[in-house]
């Protein structure tokens, strides 16, 4: 996928304009950029992500740390933590970058603690984001808990095209999703206890879909973000029905440049059918997900 | 006084500043041309190369700890071959010294890398990779015999010919001076020091290491001070009566770090882990020394090495 790399990544200083709560579990953060930043996020592909330096951030009070990262909120970081965007708005030289995030660890204790007018670094945009299909004219969205994000913004995105979307979305409950419907989109909900829409995963309810829907699989695509294990799952429906599928896949990663190589993804190589390593900051983190060992 | 001297004088070659890049932290240089002037660089040390390619470890091969992280990534790279077809040629682009540090299972294996890019005009250097933890058979145990090291170093100098070796050592040893010795009676230009610690980090809930490889290499700024030690200790110990310039390094985010390592008896200082936060951290530390030097009304940076009182 690599049509869609941007040239002009950087190191850039972003404002913060707006970080709230959203739901119980996601937090919405917003970022003003502007001139050479801009320019770099102008041609950015929903997908392609950005590391951000959260160090100086400073942790909540302590009384405002929840217990279960007590132990988390003592880490010293010194890495930066990639993001990728629920949205991105370029008019002229100025921007706006938007990241839903859950508070899981040292880092995103810190980013919770953001205020309107800090200065956070990031270094973006980084990699290969999801590459659209213009000649399919249905676009298959499956997204699981923290997976929604970027598909958000690739719906955006295709809501400037023709193609006809369906948004598939699961989580564990209905209080652990960002949205409860993708804007303009025909969103089916799955939560694994039953609190909201269909009782189970969402691999089952797109599963069901397909088999009573029977679209014309030459003509869909799937998009995918979300636990690995739920995208092998889609891989495998994908696979079984015949229908191309994007996976975008997390790793833990030093750097997201492409300098440490510590975020490695077994491929299986199209041509020589050897399996190896390609790195998910650089080649992916959106792979074609039949060359994807999962 | 307006103009600082940041030439060093780096085992014979003249390097337009005390500034390296890590192995193993800044790829083949293309990956940090968006970020930077590779050209004002005093030298540029590739990610290492094996005679055969390598996929590297399984994942998880990074982890984050206070201050630091733990990487295992398992020499994972192109191999030789397609490094001088595909690689090598890029070097031109950019006017700075390279050296390719070079890694192996066994000693023929050093020597048959060696030989292959001794022919190449663009390098100017290797560095010698006998300190990798994370490489079974090989890398570490070579690197904490004093007998294996003088046998590798004599035959990578020979292999060679005329290119600069620097030897790379491992801090994972009771006494640094005796595998620094070993590597200056052997024949090494330089030394390189250090390499990362060997570490663990165990998940408590599953009670397994976090890593594949089960170790990893610590790095970062929990190491520095440790580093310090180290380079001043080689330094009194054996290198300055040798004259043979060290390469220090280890946790440098920032220009003071950096000076400390120069002050501490390194000649040059290489910049690993901080360039995954901010790519051009090298470019702000060369910046950074030559307002020191100003500041403190130093002509030539070269004089600060070992200058700690």
């Amino acid at each position: 996928m690599e049509k869609c790399t941007s040239k002009k990544k950087g190191v850039f200083n972003a404002s913060v304009l707006a970080n709230e709560q959203i739901g119980e579990c996601f937090y919405r953060l917003s970022l003003a950029i502007e001139g050479q930043a801009a320019e770099a996020f102008n041609m950015t592909k929903p997908g392609q992500f950005a590391e951000f330096e959260l160090s100086n951030a400073s942790l909540p009070s302590e009384e405002k740390i929840p217990n279960e990262l007590a132990d988390k909120a003592l880490r010293q970081i010194i890495l930066r933590r990639p993001f990728s965007f629920s949205d991105i708005e370029i008019t002229g030289n100025k921007g706006k970058l938007e990241v839903l995030y859950c508070v899981l660890g040292p880092a995103t204790l810190r980013m919770k603690t953001l205020s309107p007018g800090d200065k956070i670094s990031i270094i973006g945009p980084l990699g290969n984001g999801f590459s659209i299909e213009r000649e399919k004219t249905l676009a298959i969205l499956v997204a699981g808990g923290m997976g929604v994000p970027p598909l958000l913004h690739l719906a955006k995105e295709l809501s400037k095209s023709k193609t006809k979307t369906i948004a598939f979305v699961g989580a564990k409950s209905g209080s652990q999703l960002p949205c409860s419907e993708i804007k303009n989109v025909q969103t089916l909900i799955s939560t694994d206890d039953g609190s909201m829409g269909f009782k189970g995963f969402v691999t089952a309810m797109l599963k069901e879909w397909l088999v009573k829907e029977k679209p014309d699989v030459s003509k869909a695509i799937i998009y995918t973000c979300g636990p690995e294990i739920m995208m092998a799952g889609v891989a495998k429906i994908a696979g079984e029905f015949g229908i191309g599928c994007q996976v975008s896949l997390e790793r833990v990663m030093a750097c997201g440049t492409g300098l440490c190589q510590g975020c490695a993804v077994k491929c299986i190589d199209k041509k020589t059918k050897e399996a190896g390593y390609k790195l998910c900051c650089k080649d992916g983190p959106v792979f074609w997900a039949d060359e994807v060992v999962f | 006084m307006n103009k600082v001297d940041l030439t060093i004088d780096f085992a014979g070659l003249k390097l337009k500043s005390p500034v390296f890049t890590a192995s193993g932290t800044c790829g083949y240089a293309d990956e940090l041309d968006d970020f930077m002037d590779i050209g004002r660089l005093g030298g540029f040390i590739t990610k290492s190369i094996t005679i055969e390619k390598r996929d590297g470890n399984p994942v998880p091969r990074i982890v984050e700890t206070n201050s630091g992280m733990l990487n295992a990534i398992g020499l994972a790279n192109v191999g030789v071959e397609k490094f001088i077809a595909e690689k090598l040629p890029l070097l031109k682009n950019y006017k700075t010294p390279f050296f390719v540090n070079i890694a192996g299972k066994t000693i023929d294996e050093y020597i048959a890398v060696a030989e292959k890019l001794a022919q190449f005009e663009q390098i100017a250097g290797f560095e010698l990779n006998i300190s990798c933890p994370n490489v079974k058979k090989g890398g570490i145990t070579f690197g904490t015999d004093p007998q294996l090291i003088h046998q590798i170093t004599s035959a990578v100098k020979k292999a060679g010919g005329k290119k600069i070796l620097i030897t790379k050592l491992t801090p994972n040893v009771t006494d640094i001076s005796i595998t620094a010795k070993a590597a200056i009676e052997a024949g090494t230009d330089a030394l390189s020091m250090i390499n990362t610690f060997t570490a663990m980090v165990i998940d408590i809930e599953t009670r397994k290491p976090v890593l594949a490889n089960r170790t990893g290499g610590l790095s970062g700024p929990a190491i520095k001070p440790i580093a310090v030690y180290l380079v001043n200790k080689v330094y009194n110990e054996v290198a300055k009566s040798a004259n043979v310039p060290i390469l220090g390094g280890g946790g440098i985010r920032s220009t003071a770090d950096a000076v400390e390592f120069l002050i501490a008896g390194a000649t040059a200082v290489s910049i690993g882990t901080a360039s995954f936060i901010y790519p051009d951290t090298a470019i702000k530390i060369i910046d950074g020394i030559e307002d020191y030097c100003r500041r403190h009304k130093i002509e030539r940076v070269g004089d600060l090495t070992g200058s700690l009182k």
